[in-house]
């Protein structure tokens, strides 16, 4: 266990810089998620931590240490890869027992000892001489994940290691990794592009935009309280609708492009041009109640919910809905939505 | 996908078989028929039945030295082609040198090399530099010509394994060396076995080379057939060929066990 400092840090393939300077503080402990679409950086800077990827400019601290320019190998840090990268001549156990072999860690009995504890963790003892093409896939990530948390060390670097997944699987390797960093208290830092994993999983989130930190804080802060435009579309898909901001008698009113107005919460402070941006399960449709005019443009059937697509002033407006709403293509529905729900950013 | 094939075309395919499998298989049938033979003579079908030629052969000392020669130099060829063909194939694979390209392809070309000029020049060349021809001089050869063998399975191999391998291993703690052994060395094995058993056998059954850069004390098996074939012709070089047969499909079958043919088909 032990905390991770990032400071500063730049990285530059060729001419083309992919992170411009990004700085992090994770404390001893923490499960720490750097979430972001693909190409924004998040794997190139965990692959730093990891001593993988050199560091253009900037400085890597762990257990209050620099290594900056120490190699992975003597780091202290366990890595899961998304192909899991299990070595195929090797059995489970070896498998599992690679990290302490390699770093001389304790007797062969030790070892033995550790890495049927590590089995046992990922309920995976009854398994162990079988070779890893033997597996299935959810079972190779835990192998995976068996090997990572063996020689306990000091940061534990997950590259996205649920998205080979299927669905079902994935939402009980998600649990088991909640539980085990419960139980084993290792500073973690997670990779992935899928915001629920992220919003289930952290202590805190990284979102990542095109090489920079847009905006971190807890699983709460990111979803509630998204600052830019992009972790609002990015972290639930919220709707973005440009607006101006004015006064009126009743408080503060949105105005949209084609006229139409919202009336905004009264203690509002912006003014002017700003985005709004509207989660699509805050949205209530109506045939023809109060609230502003959209006209439907397509459904998508959801299972438990409807998905409907609609046209508000010019713009495309999806909007998650209970599944017995039935609205035909093309026809005019009016939109309520809480004033307390939308949030709104300054441009 | 492939279409449903007309049933004449199917017909020509199986003829087109069976022709090339009789003629790769119709010359050995009539060496193994001719071993066994109680005539003096190379004569098939065989006159009688009998295994005198293979007495023959395991206490004539002429193709006992021989076998021993041939053995010795295709074990030091398997050795000097895998461990220097295995290692070009590493290097190749990972990219990092430049030229890698350039590399790989002089690394094959002797593939393409007319074997009878490559014999020329290595005689000529070598008696000039050094002197008289040794073992060495044949191993070296041979290991040349074996080469590619080893690198293209072994580069078939790696292509196949996961790229984060040695990444992995280095978050794990393994330093160079360990990495080498513990991870390359293992990942890279079915190709270097597959590589090994080709250039044992490209070397145990290589005449050309073999012809040219031969001594009076340095006979390889190939050639003290050829010779017998030509001074005093009888069943013993059907006898000693058996032999070479019975070795080769014993190995294949010792591979194939190990590590699968079809690893090699691809390679």
């Amino acid at each position: 266990m032990a905390n991770v400092r990032l400071t500063d840090i730049r990285k530059s393939f060729a001419k083309t810089q992919v992170l411009h300077g990004i700085s992090l503080d994770i404390a001893s402990g923490e499960f720490i998620s750097l979430l972001g679409s693909s190409g924004c950086g998040k794997t190139t800077l965990l692959r730093m931590v990891a001593g993988l990827e050199s560091v253009t400019a900037g400085g890597i601290e762990i257990d209050d240490r620099d290594v900056t320019s120490l190699p992975p190998e003597k780091r202290d840090i366990a890595m899961m890869f998304q192909s899991y990268a299990l070595l195929p001549h090797l059995s489970v156990s070896e498998n599992v027992r690679f990290p302490l072999r390699m770093r001389g860690i304790g007797s062969r009995e030790e070892q033995q000892e550790k890495v049927a504890a590590a089995l046992e963790t990922v309920q995976l003892g009854h398994l162990s001489e079988r070779k890893p093409r033997q597996l299935s896939g959810g079972q190779q990530q835990r192998v995976a994940l068996a090997r990572a948390i063996v020689s306990q060390p000091k940061v534990l670097l997950l590259d996205e290691p649920l998205s080979n997944l299927d669905a079902r699987l994935r939402e009980d390797m998600q649990v088991e990794l909640i539980e085990i960093h419960q139980r084993l208290g290792l500073t973690t830092i997670f990779v992935t592009h899928d915001q629920e994993e992220a919003l289930s999983l952290s202590d805190r989130i990284v979102l990542l935009n095109a090489g920079r930190v847009e905006q971190q804080g807890t699983p709460d802060e990111i979803y509630n309280q998204p600052a830019t435009s992009f972790a609002s579309n990015f972290i639930g898909s919220a709707n973005l609708v440009p607006v101006e901001i004015t006064d009126s008698a009743q408080g503060p009113v949105a105005k949209l492009e084609d006229g139409q107005v919202l009336h905004l919460d009264p203690n509002e402070a912006i003014r002017g041009k700003a985005t709004l941006a509207l989660r699509q399960e805050d949205l209530t449709l109506s045939a023809n109640g109060m609230g502003l005019k959209a006209k439907v443009r397509t459904r998508v059937f959801l299972g438990a919910r409807n998905r409907y697509v609609m046209s508000l002033a010019g713009h495309p407006l999806r909007a998650l809905t209970a599944n017995d709403l039935d609205f035909a293509n093309g026809q005019e529905i009016a939109l309520a939505i809480d004033p307390a729900r939308i949030r709104v950013i300054a441009d | 996908m492939v279409r449903a094939v007309p049933g004449w075309l199917h017909i020509v395919g199986i003829i087109f078989v069976a022709l090339t499998a009789l003629i790769l298989l119709a010359p050995l049938i009539v060496v193994i028929g001719v071993s066994v033979s109680e005539s003096q003579f190379i004569a098939f079908p065989p006159n009688g039945l009998s295994l005198r030629w293979y007495q023959e052969v395991l206490s004539s000392n002429a193709y006992l030295n021989a076998a021993w020669i041939s053995i010795q130099i295709a074990l030091l060829v398997t050795l000097m082609a895998t461990a220097i063909g295995g290692a070009a194939a590493i290097a190749i694979h990972r990219r990092q040198l430049p030229f890698s390209d350039t590399l790989a392809t002089v690394f094959l070309s002797p593939l393409v090399l007319p074997t009878i000029i490559y014999a020329i020049g290595m005689l000529m060349f070598w008696s000039s530099v050094f002197g008289p021809v040794t073992p060495l001089t044949l191993a070296l050869s041979h290991t040349a010509i074996a080469l590619p063998y080893v690198v293209r399975t072994t580069l078939a191999v790696l292509a196949e394994s996961d790229p984060y391998l040695e990444e992995a291993a280095r978050t794990m703690g393994a330093n160079r060396l360990q990495r080498l052994w513990f991870v390359v060395v293992p990942q890279c094995f079915p190709g270097l076995a597959a590589g090994a058993f080709f250039a044992f056998n490209i070397s145990f059954d290589e005449a050309v080379l073999s012809l040219f850069l031969r001594g009076p004390t340095l006979t390889t098996l190939p050639v003290q057939i050829y010779s017998q074939l030509e001074f005093s012709p009888d069943p013993s070089v059907a006898a000693v060929s058996t032999i070479m047969i019975a070795l080769t499909i014993v190995l294949i079958f010792v591979i194939d066990r190990m590590l699968g043919l079809t690893r090699f088909a691809s390679a």
